[in-house]
């Protein structure tokens, strides 16, 4: 089960304040020097073709994320990006786990 | 021009002007102008000075705060009345709703930025037009702001806008009345639109409607605008003949009229012969003079005035410069505007209006003016790059691209913008407006010089501009973008072939050969994988072609193609195609990341596409999701069981539990093993059970560990000390921290201190490293403190500090207590030093509520000085200024002027004069000095604070205290910002509390001479008084939402209708009417309805059925159905719900026989008729009541035939109905029950109804074995959960069958001793008790003492009991019988409950008094309801009543009792 390990815990960040010039591929380069970023969300609104100014950068390590949050500031040609660990549950949130082994799934 | 700024100027002061308390500066401290009634003698009267304004309308008027209504706005309000009483109130409120939506967005805006934008007012026109029925008050908000709060529009097109507004306003029925013609006037002068005055008058006549005073001065100031003297004089002459004052205003315009006239001589002439009027020359009519010389340029007079007003004591403010400044540009003089720039200080909210100038200007077109002022704007301090960079101008640019200046223009403002530091990439900024605004070519310009200065261009950038070709299915638009993006050498990403291109064309196919043809190359990745993602979504089979051919490269399908899927898996509607695919991904590992393998990331597919379903699609799509699983599962696809975990949460989340057995098929067999639950015992088995392992332990020489440490936690939370006491004696040797801190705690929970603090020291002695959790250590605090042992529990915390144990918030509230419990007896020395010690160590941030109990202590000595003196220091020290409020009312009590003075000056240094006049004001209010109270309220310049008026309210609602609420709202009437509605509303609740209707009604009735427009809520609970206490409400109430507690209203009654037993039959009725009626549209349809050809029939019909309907609701059944027959002769048509109604209306009252008559002619009228769910029940009920226990039968099969749900009353009733009557028929009770066996779980009857039921059958026919054989059968049944066979007992009880007792009661003996099932005995010892036959039930505990044990089943039936009032005897004297059955701190709180139901304060004070004796505490819940006695006997509460609400501390009641269950 070494797969499903890793849908407990993610390792993701909750970036915002992101100048518009910037696109996915900015975002990944740079938080690509914190470790291996498994994902990139960078939201973008369908109807000004906009992105929507927040992202979630999702790092496959802890190291990775440690990395980034230990970083500060963040600057991205001269914008200075807001990052936190994003509070987000992202698969089966641990409480939920908890409680509901016991409900009657069958 | 003079009044450009004008409207600005003053909603700029009024929505967040600064504070003006001037009459408080210049009449000396507020005390001694305010201090009169008490102290007498002192009063120099109320300072009613206003706040200087210069035109006719008062500056708090000019802007209606939401949901005021005083001053112009009482003025339509009044004429549109009539109208309003046409439109429904339906309409209105909604009106009111959308007013205040409309009115706070517009506000907002305001406040904000001084302005409004064009997009923000049509947005809200369209809206306020869509709805219809504009109202008077929107149509003014509307038009007001058509003027210079839109310094982004040229003049003409803002007159434009507000004739359009007008046009279409009145077009939809909106009535003008002044305040609308003054208002348009306002914005003719603001945009200097040239009109004819009297044509202007002639339109007010013709439509009926009076100028007055602001009107004729508003029509001078227009003459005066355009240099007419002569027109202005007419004006003035008639305002003379009608004996209208002359104001400032006035002469204000008069100047500036000959001064247009190019007559600067009678201009400047002007001033004497306003002081020769008795008007002294105001800041505005200096402005005005300035202006006149700005005009000409004449910079030496402009000087001099300046220095006339600086002489003059007088001052102008920033604003009022920029009027000349602008008037300077305009003229074109601007080579003196920078000495005038000098001038300017830059005061508060000089940015925002300097920025409304500076729009205006480019408006206007004086760009380069507009950029000389940016320039002068303040920059923050940009202490270093990282700091958030400057970005002064970015509204400059913005509008300038809005106004599409030149390139070249904007570039060189840009360079100047960034050279001089102000901003840090203008240019992209620029870029973005215009991509924003989708100017296109302009983008492109702007993007050549991001270009030319080094700047990246990335593809994302050309995404807004792709927006609409794509959108329009525009392929050559397009394509346009995509050669410039070319050319631009930008070449297009994944994202944006895939999500802004593709997306365009009609098909892969066209979108492949139009853009070869603009030389796009087709081979990169990024449009491969474009490919497949618009495959994924639109053609699925094409999808698996492209994928299984063996060249196609290897890529995780996760990262790139996973979303599309997900969206290609949801529209798909071909199976086979979907299961070949998910089956293809799960056996190919080309297409997974290198760490993982197929067949999770397929099961991660699958979770994802579940996830990415609403409840709606997972409803929608069950029935394929269902197919889809059974055929992976065919296909040997297996997902782990932490997949299949988190489907079936969402699954279960959305309530689509049908589908989860279907997941789990997928689920490898070993991994459902995890499934197994753990079985739940109960205490008293538990105890037993770890007695027995220990002793066991003890036997075989091994030591008891864990056993023995679960044993001593039981125990103790049991409260079986002394047990818990042998124990630790016998395993002395096995005690860890632990064990003492639960025993300590145990022991602090029983106020035994010498207990507690031996455990604690024997603990340290043995181990001096051992720590104690916070609430322990804070538990041996409170019990140290409380015995005065003060030393202790300050070496206590000490230790805490030193050991760095953590205050969590819960400890907090322990600690507040503990200073609490002090403070109430005045133990001032205590506290402090508790306080200090805690404060000093750190341990917790000093909040004001821990810093309360000192002054709480103070106030108990009655030392009011002493009082404020700790409260000062408080603030000093803490920054926290603890009961602030109940100082100053003791100290306005007393009359001691000179400590309030005192306490006044400390508040307004530390919080401000704001907080302070609002301190006063309640203490004023809380002593009934209303005459004090009011003079404070109307200070100059005071505004509303929702925030603390509502703490006001709401500690009168808590107290019942109508007098100083309705005070509170009558003084705040003119209050700046006030909202009315809220304030009114909080009459209304506190009408509620006391069930006062007269009071609600008089509060309507107030409301509407205020012209308040109240709230759909403020409605709705209004409507909830008058309907509650049988009053009929003169208005319709709002649908839609439900009224706060309208809910319980309609519970209650049914609830309370089960234990009377009398009414239920009526109240299910009404009840189930209210849901029919509402639900009548969608019973219509799904009840075959031939529609009526003839549409006069129609109507006549739907007439009838109306009538029909108003009289059921009425209770009037029988007229109703003489009004259906009466139909039928005449041969109208009726709906099908109309007769389902009337139906259940003539059940409800009894008459089934009309009913069934009714449903007759339904069922040969209406085709297809057929009775719903509802009057089913209600028919099986009457039949019940009736005896007529057959056709309540034959009622019960058609439902379960035609697929209705019987309601569990039904059942119930038809159940009982069988068992009693005459026949006593069980066997068809097991019909019944085999019945709705099949309906399984939608129907949860309680699983004793059928065997009670059977039983008392078969002992009313004499066959009392049969009775025991059914009832012995649940209770020795394998799986017995032992539910209740009370009702049994009861109804043997009541008909003292003597026979069937006993025998029944031999069988609850045989019961108790064979297999220890004493529920039956304990329902029996109850039901003896409850009939007040003690004696017998004494005997029966005497034979069977295990019952006395079942105390789950005691304490749900004490709960019971203490819900009704009267039961005080019982509860006592059962918990006499059972000293044990639950802990004394609960059982007051069951005493208590009783004594509040009984209102009988004396012995709940009694109780209270006897608890304090024996050094207990009263939970807070039991001494908020105490409290609640207090007040309701107009008795002055003798402790600090608990903060929270009611409910928060039963919820914690609640919480510690499950948790000390655990």
């Amino acid at each position: 089960m070494a797969a499903t390990s890793g849908f407990k815990k993610v390792f993701e960040l909750y970036v915002s304040k992101i100048p518009w010039t910037l696109a996915n591929k900015e975002m990944r380069e740079y938080f690509g020097q914190f470790g291996v970023v498994k994902r990139c969300l960078l939201p973008t609104d369908k109807e000004t073709g906009f992105h929507k100014g927040f992202c979630w950068i999702t790092y496959s390590a802890e190291e990775s994320l440690s990395n980034a949050l230990h970083t500060d500031p963040h600057v991205l040609e001269g914008a200075k990006l807001q990052v936190q660990r994003n509070r987000r549950h992202q698969f089966i949130p641990e409480s939920t786990q908890k409680n509901k082994d016991s409900d009657e799934a069958l | 021009m003079a009044a450009l700024l004008r409207s600005a100027r003053l909603l700029r002061f009024s929505p967040s002007g600064s504070l003006q308390i001037v009459g408080t500066k210049r009449n000396g401290p507020p005390l001694s102008r305010l201090y009169g009634g008490a102290v007498g003698g002192r009063t120099t009267g109320p300072c009613t000075r206003q706040v200087a304004c210069g035109v006719g309308t008062a500056p708090r008027h000019v802007w209606p705060s939401a949901s005021s209504s005083s001053g112009t706005m009482r003025c339509y309000a009044v004429s549109t009345e009539q109208r309003e009483a046409e439109s429904s109130l339906g309409v209105r409120s909604k009106q009111a709703q959308q007013f205040d939506w409309a009115l706070h967005k517009l506000d907002t805006s305001v406040k904000k930025t001084g302005r409004i934008t064009r997009t923000q007012l049509l947005r809200i026109f369209h809206d306020i037009c869509r709805t219809g029925y504009p109202s008077g008050n929107q149509a003014l908000l509307l038009l007001r702001s058509c003027g210079s709060l839109m310094p982004e529009m040229a003049y003409a097109e803002r007159t434009e806008l507000a004739h359009r507004i007008w046009d279409k306003l009145q077009e939809l029925g909106a009535l003008y009345d002044s305040s609308h013609y003054n208002a348009l006037l306002k914005v003719y002068l603001q945009n200097e639109f040239k009109f004819s005055p009297t044509t202007f008058l002639a339109k007010m006549e013709a439509a009926n409607v009076a100028p007055n005073r602001v009107t004729y001065q508003r029509l001078i100031a227009s003459y005066c605008q355009n240099g007419d003297i002569e027109g202005a004089s007419t004006i003035l002459g008639f305002m003379k003949s009608k004996d209208l004052p002359i104001t400032e205003a006035v002469f204000n315009s008069l100047l500036t009229g000959h001064a247009k006239a190019g007559d600067m001589e009678s201009a400047v002439n002007i001033l004497p012969v306003m002081r020769g009027a008795g008007i002294e020359p105001g800041p505005d009519t200096y402005v005005a003079l300035l202006t006149a010389y700005a005009d000409k340029g004449d910079m030496e007079n402009i000087k001099k005035t300046m220095e006339t007003v600086e002489a003059a004591d007088s001052s102008l403010m920033d604003r009022d410069l920029m009027q000349v400044i602008f008037s300077l540009a305009m003229a074109g003089h601007h080579q003196h505007i920078p000495e005038l720039v000098e001038c300017m200080r830059q005061e508060r909210g000089f940015v925002p209006d300097a920025m409304n100038m500076c729009l205006s200007l480019i408006t206007q077109g004086q760009d380069d003016t507009a950029f000389t002022i940016l320039k002068t704007f303040p920059t923050l301090q940009a202490d270093d790059v990282n700091s958030d960079s400057p970005n002064v101008g970015n509204f400059f640019l913005r509008h300038l691209v809005n106004m599409e200046k030149p390139v070249e223009k904007i570039l060189d403002y840009c360079k100047d913008l960034q050279d001089a530091n102000l901003h840090s990439s203008p240019l992209l900024f620029t870029l973005l407006c215009a991509l924003e605004d989708k100017k296109t070519g302009f983008s492109y310009e702007l993007m050549k010089a991001v270009k030319e200065q080094g700047l990246p261009l990335r593809p994302h950038f050309f995404w807004p501009l792709l927006v609409q070709p794509v959108k329009d299915r525009n392929p050559a638009g397009v394509l346009e973008v995509v050669k410039s993006m070319q050319e631009f050498g930008v070449a297009a990403d994944l994202e944006t072939v895939s999500r802004h291109i593709l997306p365009a064309f009609p098909n892969m196919e066209a979108a492949r050969q139009a853009l070869e043809e603009v030389g796009c190359s087709l081979e990169s990745e990024s449009f491969v994988s474009a490919e497949i993602r618009l495959l994924a979504t639109s053609d699925l089979a094409a999808l698996y072609t492209t994928l299984s051919d063996p060249s196609f490269p290897p890529f995780d399908f996760r990262g790139s193609l996973k979303g599309s899927l997900v969206a290609g898996f949801k529209k798909s509607d071909n199976l086979e195609d979907m299961v070949k695919i998910t089956e293809f991904l799960y056996n190919d590992p080309r297409f997974c990341r290198e760490n993982s393998t197929p067949a999770e990331a397929v099961s991660f597919f699958l979770y994802n596409l579940i996830n990415s379903m609403g409840e709606q699609d997972l409803r929608a799509q069950e029935e394929k999701l269902r197919k889809y699983f059974h055929k992976l599962k065919s296909q040997n696809i297996v997902i782990s069981f932490n997949i299949y975990r988190g489907i079936r949460n969402i699954l279960a989340s959305f309530n689509v539990k049908s589908l989860i057995k279907d997941v789990l098929l997928l689920v490898d067999p070993s991994d459902t093993a995890a499934l197994s639950l753990p079985r739940v015992t109960g205490v008293e088995s538990k105890l037993l059970n770890l007695e027995k392992d220990l002793f066991q332990l003890k036997e075989e020489g091994k030591p008891g560990g864990a056993v023995f440490k679960q044993l001593l936690m039981l125990l103790c939370s049991e409260d079986q000390l002394e047990r818990a006491m042998e124990l630790k004696q016998e395993y002395e040797d096995q005690l860890d921290a632990g064990a003492y801190a639960t025993l300590i705690n145990t022991y602090c929970r029983h106020d035994n201190v010498e207990e507690a603090i031996n455990l604690k020291t024997e603990m340290s002695r043995k181990d001096s490293s051992v720590v104690l959790d916070a609430s322990k250590y804070l538990a041996l605090v409170k019990i140290l403190a409380k015995h005065g042992r003060m030393d202790e529990a300050v070496d206590m915390l000490k230790e805490m500090k030193e050991n760095k144990v953590m205050l969590k918030e819960q400890n907090i509230n322990t600690l507040f207590h503990v200073f609490n419990t002090l403070g109430a007896k005045g133990d001032i020395e205590g506290i402090r030093r508790l306080q200090d010690t805690v404060f000093t160590l750190g341990l917790t941030k000093p909040t004001s509520n821990l810093c309360s109990p000192l002054v709480t202590a103070y106030l108990e000595n009655n030392d009011t000085p002493g009082a404020l003196e700790a409260a000062m220091d408080c603030q000093k020290r803490f920054k926290q200024m603890p009961r602030i409020h109940d100082i100053v009312v003791a100290l306005v009590e007393k009359g001691d002027t000179d400590l309030l003075q005192k306490a006044m000056d400390f508040v307004t240094q530390e919080r401000g004069e704001m907080t302070m006049l609002y301190d006063l004001f309640f203490a004023f209010m809380h002593t009934a000095r209303y005459r004090e109270a009011r003079k404070i309220i109307e200070t100059p310049g005071l505004r509303a604070r929702a925030g603390r008026l509502q703490w006001y309210a709401e500690k009168c609602i808590v107290n019942l205290q109508m007098e100083p609420l309705e005070n509170m709202v009558e003084l705040t009437a003119k209050l700046f910002e006030c909202d009315r509605d809220e304030m009114y509303s909080y009459i209304l609740r506190l009408c509620k509390e006391t069930n006062n209707f007269q009071k609600a009604e008089a509060t309507w009735t107030k409301m509407q001479e205020e012209n308040v427009i109240p709230r759909e809520r403020t409605l709705l609970l209004l409507a909830d008084i008058l309907k509650s206490n049988g009053q009929e409400v003169p208005f319709e109430v709002p649908e839609g939402i439900e009224p706060r507690g309208a809910s319980d209203v309609l519970r209650r009654p049914s609830a309370s209708s089960m234990i009377r037993g009398e009414t239920w039959y009526a109240d299910v009725s009404t009840k189930e009417e209210v849901q029919v009626l509402t639900e009548a549209p969608s019973s219509r349809m799904a009840v075959a309805d031939p529609a009526p050809a003839d549409p006069t029939r129609d109507r006549a019909g739907t007439n009838h059925t109306t009538r029909m309907l108003t009289l059921c609701k009425k209770k009037k059944a029988k007229e109703a159905y003489g009004l259906l027959k009466d139909a039928d002769q005449k041969g109208v048509a009726v709906n099908a719900a109309a007769y389902d109604i009337l139906i259940r209306s003539l059940m409800a009252a009894g008459s089934l026989e009309e009913a069934m008559q009714v449903k007759d002619m339904a069922v040969s009228r209406v085709s297809g008729f057929q009775l719903n769910d509802n009057a089913n029940n209600l028919l099986i009920l009457t039949h019940c009541k009736k005896g007529q226990t057959k056709e309540g039968m034959a009622t019960l099969k058609s439902m379960l035939q035609a697929d209705q749900v019987p309601s569990k009353l039904a059942i119930a009733r038809l159940v009982q109905t069988l068992a009693q009557g005459p026949e006593a028929d069980a066997a068809a009770i097991q019909e019944v029950a085999s019945l709705t066996k099949a309906l399984g779980s939608t129907l949860t009857v309680s699983s004793m109804l059928f065997p009670n039921n059977t039983a008392l059958a078969h002992i009313r026919r004499g066959d009392v074995d049969s009775a025991v054989e059914v009832l012995e059968a649940v209770y020795t049944a394998p799986e017995s959960l032992f539910p209740s066979m009370s009702y049994v007992f009861r109804k043997v009880l009541e008909e003292n069958h003597d026979q069937a007792l006993d025998k029944l009661s031999a069988m609850a003996e045989r019961l108790a001793n064979h297999f220890a099932c004493y529920r039956p005995n304990t329902d029996l010892f109850l039901e003896l008790f409850e009939m007040d036959k003690i004696e017998d039930a004494k005997f029966l505990l005497a034979r069977c003492n295990a019952v006395a044990e079942q105390k789950s089943w005691m304490l749900s039936y004490v709960t019971k009991l203490s819900k009704k009032p009267g039961q005080v005897d019982k509860v006592k004297s059962l918990f006499s019988l059972f000293p044990d059955c639950t802990e004394k701190d609960s059982q007051n709180t069951y005493m208590m409950k009783c004594y509040d139901l009984d209102n009988d304060l004396a012995s709940a004070k009694a109780l209270h008094e006897q608890i304090l004796k024996e050094g207990a505490d009263l939970d807070e819940l039991s001494l908020k309801r105490l409290a609640g006695l207090y007040r309701r006997a107009g008795v002055a509460i003798p402790y600090t009543e608990p903060p929270e609400s009611f409910k928060f501390y039963a919820e914690k009641l609640k919480e510690k009792a499950e948790t000390s269950r655990e």
